[in-house]
């Protein structure tokens, strides 16, 4: 007899048993599955912890489980596509890239096909260990020829990414992760416009750039710099990696002199590698510092505990600023 | 609409076969070495599905009725250009192009060909798995169009070709057939020496498919076994074809090679091998 008290957990929300937090992703998910038909939805085996659960429960019909086999998943989420089905495709994000690379590049990306990667899990974000740590998917997803890479920066907007993703027609990584808590009553939804950074504070003395979970330790950041040293610091959510918008990043980085990346992931190939090959193509000459896994695999951890010890905790990011400062004498 | 009312007659066939095994020699022939083995063995099991069983238009290549065919060995591309020129999906006079710059008669084939290429699968074991899913959404759609896919005994070594399978299988993807061309090739040499895929017919069978053994130059055999699979409504069937490498050129058969140097000479030593069949 099956014990109703009893339910499916999963380690990828920290969110205290029994604390409400909206499902943001699946949510969304549901309500474009109302909207449009061709919108279709499999999964690796991880409905619950990917939120697709909730458009399972909703589209049966339109729901596919291929199984703990991501390499076909992506195929068959490409033939779904090649017969006008949009699919939403669920995993970790570690398995949609280090473990279906090449499915990805030559079923998807070449392509074009009109798919959805939906990963979950970005970077040092879970109790799972280095397996499920994925910390050089947006240099390869960024790598691939026709991807667009979209993290969004927690649960104001994740609706805001998966309705930009849909509205745009051709492969789509999004890096998602599930909030721990709900979004405070009173904090406004984020819109999001693919290839267009977003300014979330302002400020003349250095700018930070952040991606997904980074952008709230950048805004802590910032609000201490502010407080302990009067320095206006500004802080740009990067929320969409491809196509990066160049003239933004330019721009702020010429109005401010002093730059400092923060990612949940390698500073090899991810926002910190964007940023610079920006800058020095564009002539820009600033100080800079990029913040995020140093070039070293990490391990199962709480995620404060983790981005503290792999440097780009909220600390970790104000004190690279007050040292940048320091080197250009302010 | 079914194009295929007008079925050819096996001596018809036969020599829609021969034409694409003289095209097979001259393109590969031009090109010195190539995948002249492989096509000369599938050129059979090529004509047959082509002409015979897969319902198409050479007038509307992406006619969204078509049977999708997806070419997983996409380096049996000589056999599988010829085919379609003969077939009238492409213009013959394109053919001349296959391999040289620029051209999109690539040697691993690829959709910059157009629409008759249904994916593009030169990096092994993904063709099940697209068309797994283009079954899948015919049959969410209500379409009767069926999805063919050609892989070869040597790329069963690729994992993921038994994930497609296991879910092909559990998905019940009647309108999906599996055409294995078992002719015992890959580039170190014997499939059974390299890693033997055999029993073949007794792996797919446990993993639930429909299965079909069979001499892949048979047109009679090949007939039965993809009416067969037509009336199969409950799981995906597989045709193990076996063929002979080199089929039709007696000295080449046989002859287990991947990539045959193929020079100017033995090609038309081949070539006169076929002409004088005619």
């Amino acid at each position: 007899m099956t014990d109703q008290s009893l339910h499916l957990g999963d380690f990828t929300s920290s969110a205290k048993s029994g604390a409400a937090v909206p499902k943001y992703y699946g949510e969304a998910l549901v309500a474009l599955g109302h909207e449009r038909p061709e919108v279709v939805a499999l999964t690796g085996d991880l409905s619950p912890a990917t939120e697709c659960d909730l458009f399972r429960d909703t589209f049966p019909d339109r729901f596919f489980t291929p199984g703990i086999a991501e390499a076909n998943m992506i195929g068959v989420a490409a033939g779904m596509a090649r017969s006008g089905d949009m699919p939403f495709v669920h995993t970790f994000c570690v398995f949609m890239s280090r473990r279906a690379f090449d499915q990805v590049a030559m079923q998807v990306a070449y392509p074009r096909t009109n798919v959805k990667l939906a990963g979950f899990l970005p970077g040092l974000t879970t109790l799972l260990g280095v397996s499920h740590q994925a910390i050089e998917d947006v240099a390869m997803m960024r790598a691939l020829p026709n991807m667009t890479v979209i993290e969004p920066c927690g649960g104001r907007q994740i609706a805001a990414a998966v309705r930009a993703a849909a509205d745009f027609d051709g492969p789509v990584y999004l890096r998602l992760h599930r909030p721990s808590a709900a979004v405070p009553a009173g904090v406004p939804p984020l819109p999001l416009e693919i290839g267009k950074g977003q300014l979330l504070r302002d400020g003349k003395d250095a700018v930070i750039f952040a991606a997904g979970h980074t952008v709230d330790e950048a805004l802590a950041a910032a609000e201490s710099l502010e407080a302990a040293h009067g320095l206006q610091v500004a802080v740009a959510n990067m929320h969409t990696l491809k196509p990066f918008d160049r003239d933004f990043v330019s721009d702020l980085a010429r109005r401010t002199g002093t730059v400092i990346t923060a990612e949940n992931h390698s500073i090899v190939g991810g926002l910190g590698s964007a940023v610079a090959e920006t800058l020095m193509e564009a002539g820009i000459a600033a100080r800079f510092r990029r913040l995020g896994v140093r070039d070293r695999f990490a391990e199962g951890g709480s995620t404060p505990y983790l981005f503290d010890k792999y440097g780009f905790s909220a600390p970790h990011i104000a004190t690279a600023c007050l040292d940048l400062l320091k080197r250009s004498g302010r | 609409m079914d194009q295929r009312s007008n079925r050819m007659s096996r001596a018809e066939l036969a020599q829609r076969a021969a034409k694409i095994r003289r095209l097979v020699v001259e393109m590969v022939g031009r090109n010195g070495q190539g995948y002249v083995q492989q096509g000369l063995g599938a050129a059979d099991l090529f004509t047959y599905l082509w002409f015979a069983e897969a319902n198409l238009d050479p007038a509307l290549p992406d006619w969204p009725e078509r049977d999708r065919i997806f070419l997983s060995t996409a380096h049996n591309s000589a056999v599988f250009h010829a085919t379609l020129a003969e077939r009238g999906l492409i213009a013959a006079d394109r053919l001349e192009s296959y391999t040289r710059d620029g051209s999109e008669l690539e040697i691993n084939v690829s959709e910059r060909l157009g629409p008759m290429v249904e994916a593009t699968c030169g990096s092994l074991g993904q063709g099940l798995s697209v068309a797994c899913g283009v079954a899948l959404s015919a049959r969410r759609h209500g379409k009767p169009h069926r999805s063919y896919v050609i892989l070869g005994d040597g790329e069963l070594q690729e994992g993921q070709t038994w994930e497609a399978a296991m879910f092909a299988a559990a998905k019940g993807l009647s309108n999906l057939c599996l055409i294995v061309d078992v002719n015992d090739l890959q580039v170190e040499g014997s499939t059974q020496n390299v890693v033997r895929m055999e029993p073949i017919d007794e792996k797919f069978a446990a993993f639930g498919w429909a299965v079909h053994s069979l001499d892949g130059h048979d047109f009679d055999a090949l007939e039965e076994a993809f009416d067969a699979a037509r009336r199969t409504t409950d799981r995906p069937s597989v045709l193990l074809a076996r063929t002979l490498v080199g089929k039709g050129v007696p000295f080449l058969e046989g002859q287990m090679s991947h990539n045959l140097v193929f020079p100017e000479d033995v090609a038309a030593r081949a070539m006169a091998v076929l002409e004088a069949a005619r």
